[in-house]
């Protein structure tokens, strides 16, 4: 099998931060200005290089949050306390400061409402960010494509656009199923346990429709939640994945 | 216990350096065991460079290490990749 790959020179551009915004009380999306953005397809991601004054660089990948309609490329990045990158991006950047970026990268990845559906997006944590990226594209697109989102969080404040995903689960064609894993608040109706195949199969859709699926979150929960989609019929090629760390953050 | 690879789309960034185009979406069949795998579905592991290793066995598909001067570049395995001209 081959396939003809776009061909395009990836170099480092300085973007600008234009707003930096609190989304839980460990991460934060950061809006950037970047000149020539070719832009993106939803899912993929961009490398970020940070240069410190003696010039040692650190190098990490970022999701993009934004949707490919969005006016800006923007980053969700959840600061990781003894990280080498992620409190600096998540803690010291404001609007004004610029830092070296590279992408859109990662054809693998990526979801156009062209793809078609139906789509089950499983997020773990911050792994949300590329499925919001989908999920934004989708509705900037006005696609009822059949949608499923489970999101598993360890408690409800580190929940990421919260607000914004009860929005858009207001319209139709998407799901938005919630699991919190340390805690129960009052009220709580979503499930609070980790992810596992009752829960899967709650979710849908079942493998005999054939969804694209997309699994974004740590190593382990990905690892996890992977197998557990194979073992209950998925087809393994159309399982994406995107595990992120140990990278140092 | 955990794992520690990532993703081969996890690498995009240094396979489009290398190779001038996002290759990750390119389909690698695995010269040991048969598998036909998108190389963003290879398993990545990161050291002194980056070892991408096929999702079904695991044996080596592309060696990658970037010295002061120059890239080395270790490819095993049916690959076809197509780049436009021009």
């Amino acid at each position: 099998m081959s396939a003809l790959v776009a061909r395009r020179a990836l170099v480092w551009t300085v973007a600008t931060v234009a707003e930096v915004v609190d989304e839980t009380a460990h991460a934060v999306t950061i809006a950037f200005d970047v000149p020539d953005w070719p832009g993106h397809v939803a899912g993929q991601h961009v490398d970020v290089r940070l240069t410190a004054p003696d010039g040692y660089q650190a190098e990490r990948s970022y999701s993009i949050a934004s949707g490919p309609e969005d006016g800006r490329l923007a980053l969700t990045v959840e600061r990781i306390a003894d990280g080498e990158v992620s409190p600096y991006l998540a803690g010291v950047l404001e609007a004004g400061d610029e830092i070296e970026l590279r992408g859109p990268i990662g054809a693998h990845f990526s979801w156009r409402v062209e793809d078609g559906g139906p789509l089950l997006l499983v997020a773990g944590g911050s792994g949300l960010a590329p499925l919001m990226s989908m999920l934004r594209h989708r509705h900037a697109r006005a696609s009822e494509v059949d949608a499923r989102l489970l999101v598993s969080a360890r408690t409800l404040g580190e929940l990421l656009y919260h607000r914004e995903l009860e929005q858009l689960a207001d319209g139709p064609g998407l799901a938005v199923h919630r699991t919190l894993t340390r805690e129960r608040p009052d009220g709580w109706d979503g499930w609070d346990r980790r992810v596992d195949p009752a829960m899967l199969q709650a979710v849908g859709p079942a493998p005999e429709e054939r969804p694209r699926v997309f699994v974004c979150g740590p190593t382990g929960f990905v690892e996890h939640v992977a197998e557990t989609l194979v073992e209950l019929g998925h087809d393994p090629g159309a399982v994406h994945a995107e595990r992120f760390g140990p990278t140092g953050g | 216990m955990e794992a520690t690879w990532l993703d081969g789309n996890g690498m995009a960034g240094l396979l489009t350096e290398v190779f001038g185009a996002d290759i990750t979406a390119v389909v690698r069949s695995c010269g040991s065991c048969g598998t036909a795998a998108p190389i963003g579905a290879h398993r990545a592991y990161r050291g002194a460079g980056v070892v991408l290793r096929c999702p079904g066995c695991e044996d080596v598909a592309i060696r990658i290490a970037q010295l002061p001067d120059r890239t080395v570049l270790e490819v095993r395995g049916a690959w076809v990749v197509e780049l436009p001209r021009g």
